[in-house]
């Protein structure tokens, strides 16, 4: 029989777990909780990560998949290639995952990765990633898109073509009881303005079966996560990111994001220096029950145009990790 | 165990006259194979001309070393491409001026 665990013997294997995480360079830079689900690094890979589509009929048709949910766009491995210098690289090694929207105002790439819970509790998304407006060229006329300013030499005019990134969930518990919980990061408004904000829905999602019942019927590039833009509030100050300058230099940032599975609660977000407390960010809840999504715990990342030009979000790596 | 991919470019997407799919990042893979299924022809004879395009920086584009191929009513259409650098797309064209196709389009991957 052994010796009960004092709080000297915690605080020993916290250090020892730490320092363990510390000789691994690749997962020292994360902070996960207890126990890592996930660590996806996408030079060895998709890892799961591929394009949500909605849901189709018994035989297979996809012109029954809600318009707007069939052009999410499969995500790619990305070497972070540029017309100006090559090959930029991605944080760890050559490829980093790539989101990339059409050319089209309002198109969402939307890359999600499926996963199940073993027990309710705190989950943990980490992530290094950074966001890009395509450079401009004579085919995709970027330069005299919606955005495009004056160069200043500091401020590049593609900064203003990116609209906005998103990080989600989408978890059912064992009882049918379905939400989301939603972060966006807002560059830029719908008139392509600087808000540089961070923001949440106050309404959950459309799905499919709302769909079906007639409930919504949204356009192909409608916002899926929260179609009027009313419904979506500011969280915290702004914050503005190392887009340095140009849309062909890389910056890796880094964001942790934590909810709670048994609270149905946000916790908080921290990217690079700032943390914003999101205990009091509503998580809606859908009013009706669903079946065959027990324990569903689904990741999705986002990239939304305001303009004409393809917008990117780059992901370097990602780690989820659990308290259970 | 060899890495590979397939991504779907283009689902159920109506095409007339010129069109080109979405660039396509493809540097880390050795061999590829495009897939194009055409689900509905505006008549049995539609036919759309499909010529695989390479770029170094997914911004210009030339067509690659590669014939071109040509679809003619409903079915699918496959062909390989190799030493095609980093970014792949289709330059394709369905003649006719009143004809048009509905699509499928693969991109399949492979180390």
């Amino acid at each position: 029989m052994g010796s009960p665990t004092t709080d000297a013997d915690t605080a020993i294997a916290g250090h020892l777990r730490r320092a363990m995480l510390d000789a691994d360079p690749a997962l020292s830079r994360y902070n996960p909780l207890s126990r890592i689900l996930v660590f996806d690094q996408f030079n060895s890979g998709t890892h799961g990560w591929t394009e949500l589509i909605g849901n189709h009929d018994g035989e297979g048709n996809l012109d029954t998949v809600d318009d707007h949910m069939r052009d999410f766009r499969p995500p790619q491995l990305s070497s972070c290639t540029f017309f100006d210098v090559g090959t930029h690289g991605a944080m760890t090694g050559t490829y980093a995952l790539k989101v990339a929207t059409r050319p089209v105002t309002g198109h969402t790439a939307v890359a999600i990765r499926r996963l199940t819970m073993a027990k309710k509790g705190r989950v943990q998304f980490e992530t290094y990633f950074t966001y890009k407006a395509e450079a401009a060229s004579e085919e995709n006329g970027a330069s005299t898109q919606a955005g495009a300013g004056e160069w200043d030499g500091n401020i590049h005019p593609s900064e203003q073509q990116f609209g906005a990134f998103t990080i989600a969930t989408d978890i059912c518990d064992d009882r049918g009881e379905r939400y989301h919980t939603v972060m966006r990061y807002q560059n830029t408004d719908l008139d392509n303005r600087f808000t540089r904000r961070w923001m949440y829905p106050v309404v959950p999602e459309p799905t499919p079966r709302e769909h079906l019942e007639g409930k919504v019927k949204l356009g192909p590039t409608d916002d899926f996560t929260a179609p009027n833009p009313q419904d979506w509030k500011p969280v915290g100050e702004s914050q503005s990111f190392c887009y340095n300058e140009v849309p062909t230099k890389v910056n890796w940032h880094y964001l942790r994001w934590q909810i709670d599975t048994e609270a149905r609660k946000n916790i908080e977000l921290q990217v690079n220096d700032r943390v914003y407390d999101l205990r009091d960010v509503p998580v809606p809840v859908y009013e009706e029950r669903y079946d065959s999504l027990d324990n569903l715990l689904n990741f999705y990342v986002s990239a939304r145009t305001h303009t004409g030009v393809r917008n990117f979000l780059f992901l370097d790596s990602v780690l989820v990790s659990v308290d259970w | 165990m060899r890495q590979s991919q397939a991504a779907v470019l283009e689902r159920y997407t109506v095409l007339n006259g010129d069109f080109r799919t979405e660039p396509y990042e493809t540097g880390w893979a050795t061999e590829a194979r495009w897939f194009v299924r055409v689900l509905e022809a505006s008549t049995p004879d539609t036919k759309v001309v499909l010529t695989t395009q390479v770029s170094p920086d997914g911004l210009h584009w030339c067509d690659a070393e590669c014939p071109e191929q040509v679809s003619e009513g409903e079915g699918m259409v496959s062909w390989p491409v190799r030493e095609f650098g980093q970014w792949l797309r289709i330059r394709g064209s369905v003649e006719g001026a009143d004809r048009s196709v509905k699509v499928l389009i693969y991109l399949t991957l492979k180390d």
